[in-house]
């Protein structure tokens, strides 16, 4: 009797498996159509880092300071900068990232005493060559304003 | 054309045209049967998975299969050192002949139908038999130990279930006092076999299944652990001539399910009223066999090879006897 008690069960177990894929066939599928459509990504994804835009000044706020460059595990950034009269503060003139090194570990964004830097939601990174990696923030604030 | 027609008929004889023409139309549906069914795996998969499945090439990535056989017969049929050439080459070639032959008896419409041969349906189980010694040479002439376990275990498995699937389609048979499939169909003109015999629709759906090695049967071409099973030395064309058999057997057997339990070309009961002809009323029901077959697939994880042989003649073959018996008897009671 066993047998047939199993047979039974089992068999509605299966039923119940076949009409959860069913349902399935009509759901809106999940998929986004990368090329043409891309996906949102969420406030905490990590991309490389990139510069803030403050409104109060239209620009980003580093003062090329070089903490970021000390943290930085790897040592993929390098920021230099310069003072446009005597007094005035340091701004960064150049900052660049290899991001094909960077290991995306945060150091820079958190220790950045004017926390002028953050995560980008860059994700499609991938290029042809080693030095496609290298990100010009300075450059990219500037194309995105 | 009418007059060519007329000269064919008069050069070739009635008999031999049916042949020819059935033969070629056989050929042309075997090719669409095949793109067409792997479309709908793919998209059936897909939705499944709530994935969208192949669209880029064609509406709804329709011609998305005429592409994959185009990149298949533009690649180098490779023959790895140590094979056994000839049973190497042969293979794709002995599975996929006997499929042709099936199709000759199947009837497709009231007069659609190539052959109507009085032993129609042992033709079918004699050819479709030959997969076995097909999959076998093919496992056995590469020479690799996936290739050959794949073909063991298939061969275990197909011996094994066919017992059953006979078993389930005896009392059809017993029902229809014959093993021509016009004659078989006719027998349902009251009632479908599968209404009053559910439980051998059931076994036969079963086992052919597990016949055409598909999942979760598909233990013989298991990707996890026997890389592609019997196939996994073939390339190029001589492993679409597999996928080729592969699907074109899936057809062979809905049909014949359509054929024994659905009622054949027959419209449904109360759907009587409809203008629809035979063919479309038979495609659309071995077409949503398929689909069942499909949906399966994508449903239930592969069994082990110890649980699938244990189904099979633990509980498939008892209870395909014990149904035989039992049905002998109401039929005995009611004629």
């Amino acid at each position: 009797m066993g047998m047939v008690k199993d047979i039974f069960v089992g068999g509605w177990s299966l039923l119940a498996g076949m009409w959860v894929t069913i349902r399935r066939i009509y759901r809106p599928v999940v998929t986004v159509q990368y090329p043409r459509r891309y996906l949102e990504m969420s406030p905490s994804y990590r991309g490389h880092i990139e510069f803030k835009s403050f409104p109060e000044t239209g620009t980003h706020n580093c003062v090329a300071c070089g903490t970021c460059m000390r943290f930085c595990p790897t040592n993929v950034i390098k920021v230099q900068g310069e003072k446009i009269h005597t007094h005035s503060e340091k701004r960064a003139s150049l900052y660049f990232i290899d991001f094909s090194h960077c290991s995306l570990c945060g150091l820079c964004v958190v220790n950045c005493p004017t926390q002028t830097l953050q995560f980008s939601d860059e994700y499609d990174m991938a290029h042809f060559s080693r030095w496609d990696g290298v990100v010009d923030l300075i450059r990219r604030l500037e194309e995105s304003a | 054309m009418a007059a060519a027609w007329q000269k064919l008929v008069n050069f070739l004889g009635p008999d031999l045209t049916i042949i020819v023409v059935g033969l070629v139309g056989v050929l042309a549906l075997v090719q669409v049967n095949a793109l067409f069914l792997v479309w709908l795996e793919r998209k059936v998969a897909a939705h499944i998975q709530l994935r969208i499945g192949p669209k880029e090439v064609g509406p709804f990535g329709i011609l998305q299969t005429i592409v994959d056989g185009v990149k298949l017969v533009s690649k180098e049929l490779i023959t790895p050192r140590h094979v056994d050439r000839k049973l190497f080459m042969l293979a794709p070639i002995a599975i996929f002949l006997p499929v042709l032959v099936s199709f000759v008896v199947i009837p497709f419409s009231e007069r659609l139908h190539i052959r109507d041969l009085n032993v129609g349906l042992l033709v079918i189980f004699a050819f479709s038999t030959f997969n076995v010694l097909a999959i076998l040479m093919g496992g056995w002439a590469s020479n690799n130990k996936y290739s050959l376990l794949g073909a063991v275990r298939s061969v275990a498995q197909n011996v094994a279930y066919e017992i059953p699937l006979l078993l389930s389609i005896l009392s059809v048979l017993l029902w229809s006092n014959s093993l021509q499939m016009s004659v078989i169909v006719e027998s349902q003109s009251n009632v479908w076999n599968v209404f009053w015999m559910p439980v051998a629709a059931l076994i036969y759906l079963i086992c052919a299944t597990a016949e055409t090695n598909r999942a979760p049967f598909d233990i013989p071409e298991a990707e996890s652990e026997l890389v592609a099973g019997f196939h996994t030395e073939y390339s190029g064309m001589r492993f679409a001539l597999f996928f080729l058999a592969e699907y074109s057997n899936m057809l062979i057997v809905a049909a014949v399910a359509t054929t024994l339990f659905f009622g054949g070309w027959k419209s449904p009961p109360f759907l009587g009223f409809l203008p629809v002809p035979g063919l479309i009323w038979f495609l659309l029901k071995t077409y949503i066999l398929i689909f069942v077959v499909m949906w399966v697939r994508w449903t239930f994880p592969r069994l082990r090879f110890d649980q699938l042989m244990n189904f099979c003649w633990k509980i498939m073959i008892p209870l395909a006897l014990f149904h035989l018996i039992v049905y002998a008897g109401i039929i005995k009671f009611i004629r």
